[in-house]
């Protein structure tokens, strides 16, 4: 087919083109530049003056960070930060994999299981917060009256220390599993249908399959859930706000609702924005991270 | 025959866990008090009641959901529009520094909102919005780098042939934009404007920090706040909670084929 000649030589004005495209970028430069990157150095800058409401911003150099590196609060409520991704990164991974492969078959209706999975996605969090704190109650709640049944004395879930994180960390998961189950679905579904027919005329174990092929090549997809997921539930707040406010002591403080409250409570804007930071340099690490570990995997199965 | 049967019996469980908050949050709304205590919170209170949905509504309940339906509705708006601009920009036209720019658009995906989230309110303290319509909606509406992303992805796939015989035509940039490329976009489009709904309807941090007054107040602020105000009247609560609910499990069932096809698109990188 005869195409027409190639648009770049078309000298109809190189500088007519940028002009235009620089007109079309201009609102989305203004949201990028303005409320996304001059922030993130603002937060910078802010990091390194004391500055609580109604004083003038004074510049104090470090000491902010050492103030970070001795504050008992700061470190346990990034224990705790931890401690829900690790719950909730995990836990959201392996079930809607586990989703996926089964609603990877066709059978009928199958499509409306797959939607009816991935509606608690579109949840607003504060109502799903309330919902499940609703299901949660110890005295009315529907967990224990249904644990009733069958003679258990359910525990005050989100009034205990120990009980409470698990708990807030079960509604990320309730939430999300079925959502990243279509990732997963769109990736097996990529995956050839001789290479599953060539490995069953070899006698392969369906799992033996699962863990030699599909797994593997799951791979770019295993990547992405992670990374969102990871960055996702680092920045946990809306679910915990209304269900234990960081509590029952602070056994449920993520960074975020410190950083919240520091700066929204307490009105120390120097400080959340050092803590802020913190934050920052963590959930990049782990998501730098994630790609190397899956980078370096890649390149070993295909040298060795 | 055996499988079929067992797949089917998780699907069920599985489907029936996902959904059953949702039947608890409806059965709640419509209880009466007295009902709350004498049923199990699985069974419906009969005859059904809708006293709670009254004492939310004398509490300014119905403003915050006009509120939360037009400032969804403007801040998505605004994401879709420049971020159609823009993302058309990236696919069809070459300018100088395209590809840096372009690079740095996708490297603020890495920043987490609660990052930003002191200096954007000290911004709009300095330009003096906050508790304002435009402080709340500004910094979000102007186009997020993630749709930019998928859209831009979108148009690089339409052949650029369809547009330079419109061009040859004498249609300007513009036209061929509206009347060529978005035609041919619907999909990605219904999934970013999606993505963009849910994101705005449900968002919390912000509208939490940036507005005070109550005529300004969100849904998702407002069945917060409401929980601290009236104690534990589960009965409100769930009320409020099924208003913030219902309205994207409607656009859930209406556009669930398109929905669950093109959220599965976004992962494929």
């Amino acid at each position: 087919m005869l195409r027409p000649a190639p648009r770049r030589t078309r000298q109809v004005g190189k500088a007519q083109q940028t002009a235009v495209a620089y007109a079309l970028l201009a609102p989305s430069l203004v949201g990028v530049l303005g409320f996304l990157l001059a922030p993130v150095v603002i937060v910078l800058v802010l990091s390194l003056f004391d500055w609580k409401l109604l004083s003038t911003p004074e510049f104090v150099g470090l000491a902010n960070y050492s103030r970070l590196f001795a504050d008992e609060d700061v470190w346990h409520s990034l224990l705790v930060t931890l401690y829900y991704v690790v719950i909730c990164v995990p836990g959201t991974t392996i079930l809607s994999l586990l989703l996926a492969l089964l609603v990877d078959r066709k059978l009928r209706g199958m499509k409306y299981f797959r939607a009816l999975l991935v509606i608690p996605w579109m949840a607003t969090p504060v109502a799903l917060g309330l919902v499940w704190s609703w299901i949660f109650d110890p005295g009315r709640g529907a967990l224990n009256q249904f644990l009733g049944v069958f003679g258990i004395d359910g525990p005050a879930w989100l009034s205990s220390p120990v009980l409470a994180m698990p708990s807030v960390a079960a509604v990320h998961i309730w939430q999300f599993a079925g959502y990243n189950m279509l990732f997963f679905l769109a990736g097996l579904q990529n995956i050839p249908r001789s290479l599953r027919e060539a490995s069953s005329l070899d006698g392969a174990s369906p799992v033996a399959h699962f863990f030699t092929i599909t797994l593997p090549l799951l791979r770019p997809t295993m990547l992405f859930v992670l990374i969102t997921n990871v960055i996702g539930s680092f920045q946990a707040f809306d679910t915990i706000f209304v269900m234990t406010e960081g509590g029952p002591g602070d056994s449920t403080e993520v960074a975020t609702y410190l950083i919240y409250d520091e700066a929204f409570r307490k009105f120390d804007f120097g400080y959340a924005s050092t803590i802020s930071v913190l934050l920052f340099a963590v959930v990049l690490f782990a998501t730098i991270t994630q790609f190397v570990y899956f980078e370096r995997r890649t390149t070993y199965e295909v040298s060795g | 025959m055996r499988l079929r049967i067992f797949t089917y019996a998780v699907l069920v469980a599985g489907c029936l866990f996902a959904i059953f908050p949702y039947f608890l949050t409806v059965l709640t709304a419509f209880k009466g008090p007295g009902q709350l205590s004498e049923t199990m919170p699985w069974e419906p209170g009969l005859p059904p009641s809708t006293a709670a949905f009254g004492r939310l509504f004398d509490s300014g309940f119905g403003g915050y959901l006009v509120n939360t339906a037009l400032v969804t509705a403007g801040i998505t708006l605004g994401q879709v529009v420049f971020a159609i601009l823009a993302a058309y920009a990236f696919a069809r036209l070459s300018f100088p520094g395209r590809d840096a720019l372009f690079w740095v658009y996708l490297s603020t995906l890495m920043v987490p909102p609660v990052v930003t989230m002191i200096p954007l309110y000290l911004m709009m303290q300095k330009l003096g919005l906050v508790d304002t319509w435009a402080g709340l909606m500004l910094p979000t509406m102007l186009g997020t780098p993630y749709a930019i992303f998928l859209l831009r992805q979108f148009f690089r796939g339409i052949p650029a042939d369809l547009e330079d015989a419109a061009r040859i035509d004498g249609a300007g940039r513009f036209r061929t934009l509206v009347s060529i490329v978005l035609p041919l976009s619907k999909p990605i489009l219904v999934t970013v404007t999606t993505l963009a709904v849910v994101a705005n309807w449900n968002s919390f941090l912000w509208p939490l920090i940036i507005t005070s007054s109550e005529d300004k107040r969100l849904l998702s602020v407002g069945i917060a706040l409401f929980k601290g105000e009236i104690g534990v009247d589960y009965n409100a609560v769930m009320a409020g909670s099924l208003i913030a609910l219902a309205p994207l499990l409607v656009l859930f069932i209406v556009f669930q084929r398109f929905i669950v096809r093109s959220v599965a698109v976004t992962g494929l990188k």
